[in-house]
């Protein structure tokens, strides 16, 4: 059976106007605008198994957004393929829509001026949702998040965070099997974000749904995902499991000593990070960890030696400062 | 995995639509107050103007008593309730919000949405229509020559004229895909509407042949017809066919907007929203 | 120390070169307003004509005489919508998202600061096109129109103009109590609708309303009564106190309101 997501070299250009500047130019644009070529997203390629969290990670303006449109329907490729439990997404079958969900963070689907219960209802009968399914969903969502009390309050009155939660319970009533989230904790406290990221846990415990999430978070990705997709100017980076990362962009590891008797010129170790009379935390090159630290152990009295991956933001601002020093994008 | 089981239903969802419409109307009563005297400030300038020309013609201009205008343009603000439709200048706020981007993930179009909304605040706005019409009818005294046939044609004419706008205007909306400077072909269609539909003033103090190609032109279905149909103007016959030429034209620009619409989606999901 | 009219006349032009700047780059738009605004005009007259083509007077006024009406009504629309809405708009919209502390904070008066901060500059062609129907009213009348008419009518267009930004601005300060406004102004702008007609066509009670309550008939009747010579010149006398009358009003909404302000809150 085909994969719930199947992307196959899929790519998206927008023509922009130039912007003219100059008042001869600006007369010259009345009559001929010129365009240049955008390559938002550039032959991706990538597939999800059924039941996968996968993060795509990216900076902005990255096309981690329009390629979730285009997997939604929302947007047409400029060329390629992919499928969505075997449709072509923007062919936007009805069948489809109703099997799948996008949330997208700060945003809202359901009705301003009243309470999201009557937004429930109305996905209801939008999604067909049989009332059996419709009334046991509702019930244990809403435990679950533990809104009850402001389930019945219009929804303009709602804090950021309980309006996602309210959002997210709107989007997963019909039950879809895929999920696409957009920064859905975005703006969110970090108490918020984790009772969110739970939520998200569960259900893809619960019913096996395949879920597709965008973040700048790393939390969000580290907490929900056992695989990412690193995308940036448009194309692919890394896809892989979330451990593979840091080997794969970072040439260094983080090795911390505690000796009393350390040598006091380290530099051809490695890079020193952080040194007191009892600790030092050297940046040492991957390949050489290792050596490196059996040699300091036969070299000082160590009563404490960890060796550590460096943090993932730092691996990943790292990624998008190398990829994106070439020119600065819209 | 199969298709999970859908218990969809048109009528179904028209209900919760129409009930998502009326509650948000009843919950901002005072401010949809303030718009319907908004609209209706419209037909009693109108009446003002044609009760004058009457007076200055003897008690009667084009066939209308002074009373008979007054008939004329306290039935235009119920006609006028009813037709009242989705804004075509709202499509760019809704396309910049990413409203538009919301609707088009799930499984229903936003026309459906759209109008079962209207459908349902149309129960509001009658019921704060009352008493605006009451005031009128002390003012203005109009005269009417009711029948039950003619209320019960009406009923259903009204519903006819907001069906046939509503679709109307839907059409016109679509024009933003394609412009952002939608507003002029808005405000020549509505400029039309406005002459040829009975909403300024009765076809039959205009022109003669401003009256026929009224005839062939969606607009007199919006206004003039229902208009008439209640203060009896109309025999039997042309009731029927009026009634019947709503829904033809209806149905005939819902062809339309549904093969528009298409291509609209095309246009916009080329460059995103 | 310059005086205080010539700064604010300085400040007002200001803003408005500003605002007009950034709309020349627009220059679609210009031919879009001209298109919407010619569409209008032309409706309007063919009302007008339909009119007079079943009487030939309305309520005292013959047809020329009607169009000076119109010619005025589009005139002080234009100015409305070019000087006077787009900062009522930007108002209510400061007052809702609490981002009004630029006109308060200010040495320059806030009242002054909120009225001139917006312009529409494409609107102008209406102001353009409504004195054009005025010349054409004018040139059908000829008859005994003469300087002194001009000059009044000068006059009590500007009276016009100030007692229409001071009904616009006051109950576009009523946002600082009852937040969302947007359907009175909606009202507002329906009834402006009815100086498209002279008073003198609407029976009793709302002739009244549309003298003293809502003065459409100081601010679109008058003028064109002044220029098409049927001016009782005491209305005009009458005019400019009711044009001071709105003008302190207005200046006392506006002092009631900020003190109503709260600022930039949640």
């Amino acid at each position: 059976m085909a994969n719930p997501i199947e992307v196959e070299g899929l790519s998206k250009s927008f023509k922009v106007p130039v912007r003219e500047t100059g008042v001869r130019e600006s007369v010259r644009s009345l009559f001929r605008r010129d365009f240049r070529d955008v390559r938002a997203v550039e032959e991706i390629s990538f597939e999800l198994a059924p039941g996968e969290i996968v993060g795509f990670l990216g900076p902005n303006g990255a096309g981690k957004t329009t390629t979730i449109k285009m997997l939604t329907g929302l947007l047409h490729p400029s060329s390629g393929e992919a499928r969505v439990l075997g449709y072509r997404p923007w062919d936007r079958e009805r069948d489809l829509l109703r099997r799948i969900a996008l949330v997208m963070g700060q945003r809202n689907n359901l009705a301003w001026d009243l309470p999201a219960v009557d937004s429930f209802v109305l996905n209801q009968a939008i999604y067909g949702i049989p009332e059996e399914a419709f009334r046991a969903r509702q019930a244990k969502y809403v435990e679950t998040l533990d809104v009850g009390d402001i389930v019945t309050k219009p929804v303009r009155n709602l804090s950021l965070g309980e309006r996602m939660k309210m959002e997210i319970v709107g989007a997963l009533l019909h039950g879809p099997e895929v999920l696409f989230l957009d920064e859905p904790t975005i703006g969110l406290d970090v108490t918020m974000q984790r009772r969110l990221r739970n939520f998200i846990l569960e259900y893809n415990a619960d019913t096996g749904a395949t879920v597709l999430l965008t973040s700048h978070y790393m939390a969000d990705v580290v907490a929900l995902a056992q695989r990412v997709i690193v995308i940036d100017h448009g194309a692919i980076l890394f896809d892989g499991p979330l451990s593979q990362l840091a080997d794969r962009f970072s040439a260094h590891k983080k090795l911390t000593i505690e000796a009393s008797d350390l040598p006091d010129d380290l530099s051809h170790w490695g890079r020193v990070l952080e040194r007191t009379p009892y600790k030092v935390v050297l940046e040492v090159a991957r390949e050489s960890v290792s050596k490196t630290a059996a040699q300091m152990l036969n070299q000082a009295t160590v009563t404490d030696l960890s060796i550590e991956e460096p943090p993932l933001e730092d691996v990943i601002d790292r990624v998008f400062t190398r990829a994106g020093n070439d020119d600065a994008e819209d | 995995m199969t298709t999970p089981k859908t218990e969809f239903s048109w009528l179904r969802f028209y209900r919760a639509g129409a009930r998502i419409g009326f509650q948000r109307d009843v919950q901002y009563r005072t401010m949809t107050f303030v718009f319907l005297l908004a609209f209706l400030v419209e037909p009693v300038i109108y009446l003002a103007v044609w009760q004058n020309v009457a007076a200055s013609q003897g008690g009667s201009v084009g066939g209308y008593s002074e009373a008979a205008l007054a008939a004329y343009y306290i039935t235009w603000t119920l006609v006028r309730v009813f037709n009242l439709a989705f804004d075509p200048y709202a499509w760019e706020w809704r396309i910049r919000r990413g409203r538009l981007n919301d609707f088009l993930s799930t499984p229903i179009h936003p026309f459906h949405r759209d109008f079962s909304f209207f459908i349902g605040s149309k129960f509001v706005w009658t019921a704060l229509w009352f008493p605006v019409a009451a005031v009128l009818t002390l003012i203005f005294r109009p005269e009417f020559n009711l029948s039950l046939f003619n209320i019960a044609a009406f009923g259903v004419a009204i519903w006819g004229g907001f069906a046939v706008r509503f679709v109307l205007l839907y059409l016109m909306g679509l024009a933003n895909f394609w412009t952002t400077r939608a507003s002029a072909v808005f405000g020549v269609v509505i400029a039309g509407e406005l002459l040829l539909s009975g909403r300024l003033v009765p076809l039959a103090l205009m022109p003669e042949w401003v009256d026929s190609l009224a005839s062939w032109l969606p607009f007199k279905w919006t206004f003039q017809f229902p208009i008439e149909v209640l203060i009896g103007r109309l025999d039997s016959d042309a009731v029927w066919s009026g009634l019947g030429l709503q829904v033809l034209w209806a149905l005939g620009m819902g062809v339309a907007l549904w093969w528009g619409w298409k291509k609209a989606i095309v246009k916009y999901a080329a460059v995103g929203g | 120390m310059s005086s205080k009219p010539a700064g604010a006349v300085r400040l007002a032009l200001l803003h408005w070169r500003i605002g007009a700047l950034n709309e020349m780059q627009y220059r679609l738009n210009f031919w879009v307003q001209l298109f919407n605004s010619a569409i209008a005009l032309a409706t309007g007259l063919i009302a007008i004509a339909l009119v007079y083509g079943h009487t030939t007077s309305l309520g005292g006024w013959s047809q020329p005489q009607l169009l000076a009406v119109m010619g005025v009504h589009i005139t002080i629309g234009g100015i409305l919508k070019t000087f006077i809405q787009p900062n009522m708009n930007r108002l209510m919209e400061d007052v809702q998202e609490g981002t009004l502390d630029y006109a308060l904070t200010r040495p320059a008066d806030s009242q002054l600061m909120v009225s001139v901060k917006e312009v529409s500059l494409w609107s102008v062609v209406d102001i353009a096109l409504g004195l054009g129907v005025i010349g054409w009213s004018v040139n059908e009348l000829r008859g005994d129109i003469g300087w002194s008419h001009a000059v009044g009518f000068i006059f009590a267009l500007l009276c016009g103009a100030a007692i229409i930004y001071a009904i616009w601005l006051s109950v576009s300060t009523l946002s600082f109590k009852i937040v969302r406004t947007d359907s009175m102004m909606q009202l507002l702008n329906g009834i402006y609708e009815a100086g498209r007609w002279p008073v003198t066509v609407y029976p009793g009670f709302l002739r009244a309303s549309l003298t003293f309550l809502i003065p459409l008939a100081f601010a679109v009747t008058v003028p064109a009564e002044t220029i098409t010579a049927k001016i009782n010149w005491w209305m005009l006398v009458i005019g400019a106190g009711v044009t001071v009358l709105a003008l302190v009003g207005v200046r006392a909404v506006w002092r009631w309101g900020i003190s109503n302000y709260s600022g930039a809150s949640a």
